[in-house]
């Protein structure tokens, strides 16, 4: 089987899950198999697909990002100040919350790659800072702001879903491209395979590195933007815990936390996973403490599910051999 | 009060070493004044020593309350010192233990606490009094069994949540009508304050003859409860109305009903009165919330915790006033 094909079988295996998953909750509830369902499920992700998107970049090189939530809001936080306190125009605004998102991403990688910290403790402090940053920034006031940001979340007409959702999807797909079709990607993947082996080919990983967290930063920085559209006001708690929403969405899309190998698209179904658990749930009315015990064992369950997938088809040899041939030729790996 | 040292104790995210060398300071230092401090509090002291502790200074409200606080003390200097803490998030109880055996390692002279759990404080507060620390009980009212249990009695200063969000729901049912079905959004199953506004919003709907078709947690955040009325919305075509135990559940709610394109035909209350909520209240997008006067229940508790100490009330429970707020 060859690698196109192989990766299709992978994106089949996702969605069956997430479709069980669908049709489990039709089964369960009255309306969930409706128009209605899908477009709030569709309007609801794009923070969360944003941020997972980057995420899977960051655990490919084998690093973490802790201070996703925590940034996602303080750069709310900040598009908030900025239309309410500061009545700067709607693009400055987001262009502002981008900024601070990037920043926050390029402080970590160049924090962590440049002396070598690991990640994990560097995005722990970027957690604290951040968030404390959206408190003192808000005075912890959540800000009311209406109509001027709810245009990206209000679906387009005719089409039933929002910019948002649009533009996400466009991440998750430039994501992939870029991954597996440039020499950026392959040199993630080499960096979270064998990072001395890069060193050894000549190829200075660092400045890779620093930029995967930089645009994992940017990435944040939008999914900021969503949310604050989505609930048409700026939350300084927001995104409290989304770090780890999105290390399970891909982590339950396969990639894994130990680098070298993932996929963003898987990812997306990670999210659409989680999302579709989390919608699901509230509306067959599940209690909260039940509604956390599913969600857990459905997150080990996709993981172990995911691992035997992949013992089986000993697919680390195969990356391996990846790995060692160009791209092109890579379509001739037996 | 050293004010380096309240700085330092005020802080915390600081390490655990810090706040441990800190920690043997305070008993050290708490050791050597105990016997002075003891004397102070039998007569009284001219100028107590008043520890307010509080949820997540986080939340809008716990804030308001706080700065509330501090300003009555800035307008009474002369009559007493405060010292204002909160903790990082509304569940970390274990910080506002920690909290409250720093202050009486201070001998403060009295704790104003706004539990962030009705009954794994009781214990620590329990040792707070055995040190000879007045304690009064605001916001979130300690849980009656278990103070029993603990042998001892904490004053309660605060509003009566049940009776104000039974106000809140009436308000919400004069356009309604039996029959309708309507939902409610509750805050964190396991606090009392939650469960009372819940209990008082199903007290409004059930004179009513309103159906309740649903009732779950928002966890007092602002985007879970936009899912989860997301969710209500899908299931129920036919919902009339969205009871929120906050404000900020009621804003997500809001923009859920919103983004279902229902705006106006379904209605939407919360509790509160939060400054975000106005431009909605407005609107009329949200009919009613309820005002507990958060910028004044820290100083009700601290107040009454001044007129104990100067044997001028019986520590007895205090029920502030919570009025509905409209359009």
């Amino acid at each position: 089987m060859n690698l196109k094909a192989k990766k299709l079988v992978e994106y089949m295996a996702m969605l069956v899950i997430w479709l069980g998953l669908v049709l489990l909750f039709g089964l369960m509830s009255h309306n969930f198999l409706s128009e209605r369902t899908f477009v709030t499920l569709a309007n609801r992700i794009p923070a969360l697909t944003v941020v997972a998107a980057g995420m899977t970049l960051v655990l490919i090189i084998g690093g973490i990002d802790l201070s996703v939530g925590s940034v996602l809001g303080l750069c709310g936080a900040v598009v908030g100040l900025a239309l309410v306190n500061f009545h700067l125009p709607f693009w400055a605004a987001i262009l502002l919350g981008l900024g601070v998102g990037l920043g926050a991403g390029t402080l970590n990688g160049l924090v962590s790659v440049g002396f070598g910290i690991p990640s994990f403790i560097v995005s722990l402090g970027m957690l604290e800072i951040a968030r404390g940053l959206a408190y003192l920034t808000t005075n912890s006031q959540t800000k009311y702001i209406g109509g001027a940001v709810e245009g990206l979340s209000t679906p387009v007409a005719g089409l039933a879903v929002s910019p948002a959702f649009l533009i996400a999807v466009l991440v998750v797909v430039a994501g992939q491209v870029v991954l597996s079709r440039t020499v950026f990607g392959r040199y993630l993947i080499a960096i979270g395979t064998n990072e001395q082996a890069v060193r050894l080919a000549g190829i200075n990983p660092k400045p890779v590195k620093i930029a995967v967290f930089a645009l994992l930063g940017l990435l944040t920085g939008l999914g900021g933007v969503f949310y604050t559209s989505r609930l048409g006001s700026s939350d300084p708690n927001a995104g409290v815990g989304l770090e780890l929403s999105a290390i399970a969405a891909v982590v339950i899309g396969g990639t894994s936390l130990m680098g070298g190998r993932g996929s963003v698209v898987n990812t997306f179904f990670g999210v659409l996973i989680i999302a579709t658990l989390e919608a699901g749930l509230a509306q067959v009315g599940a209690s909260e403490p039940t509604k956390r015990v599913i969600t857990g064992v459905v997150i080990v369950g996709a993981v172990i599910l995911d691992a035997w997938r992949h013992h089986l088809t000993g697919k680390k040899f195969m990356l391996l051999k990846q790995l060692f041939s160009r791209p092109p030729s890579s379509k001739s790996t037996p | 009060m050293n004010p380096m040292k309240k700085t330092l104790f005020s802080n915390s995210v600081a390490g655990l070493a810090l706040a441990l060398s800190l920690g043997s300071l305070a008993v050290l230092n708490g050791g050597c004044n105990k016997s002075q401090n003891t004397a102070d509090n039998k007569s009284a002291p001219a100028k107590p020593k008043v520890a307010l502790v509080m949820k997540s200074l986080a939340n809008e409200f716990f804030s308001t309350m706080a700065e509330g606080a501090k300003q009555h003390q800035a307008a009474n200097a002369a009559s007493y010192d405060l010292v204002v803490n909160g903790i990082k998030n509304e569940t970390d109880l274990a910080e506002q233990v920690n909290l409250v055996e720093q202050m009486i390692a201070q001998q403060v002279n009295a704790i104003v606490i706004a539990p962030a759990d009705s009954k794994a404080l009781v214990t620590v507060l329990k040792h707070a009094k055995e040190a000879g620390i007045l304690v009064v009980n605001i916001d979130n009212k300690l849980d009656a069994d278990v103070l029993k249990q603990a042998g001892i009695t904490v004053p309660f200063v605060g509003p009566d949540n049940r009776a104000g969000a039974r106000k809140v729901g009436e308000a919400l049912a004069k356009q309604l009508q039996a029959g309708d079905k309507v939902a409610i959004i509750e805050g964190i199953p396991t606090a009392f304050n939650g469960q009372q506004r819940r209990l008082g919003f199903e007290d409004a709907m059930k004179a009513a003859g309103v159906n309740i078709v649903s009732v779950q947690s928002g966890r007092w955040e602002m985007e879970k409860a936009n899912n989860v009325a997301s969710a209500m919305l899908n299931e129920h075509a036919d919902l009339k109305a969205i009871l929120c135990a906050n404000d900020n559940m009621a804003l997500g709610a809001v923009s859920a009903i919103q983004a279902a394109d229902k705006t106006g035909k379904v209605l939407v209350v919360g509790f509160d009165n939060i400054s975000a909520l106005r431009p909605l209240l407005d609107k009329g997008q949200v009919v009613a919330t309820a005002d507990q006067h958060g910028d004044r229940l820290a100083v009700f508790g601290i107040e009454a915790a001044l007129k104990i100490l100067k044997g001028e009330a019986p520590p007895a429970d205090q029920t502030t006033a919570v009025d509905v707020v409209t359009k």
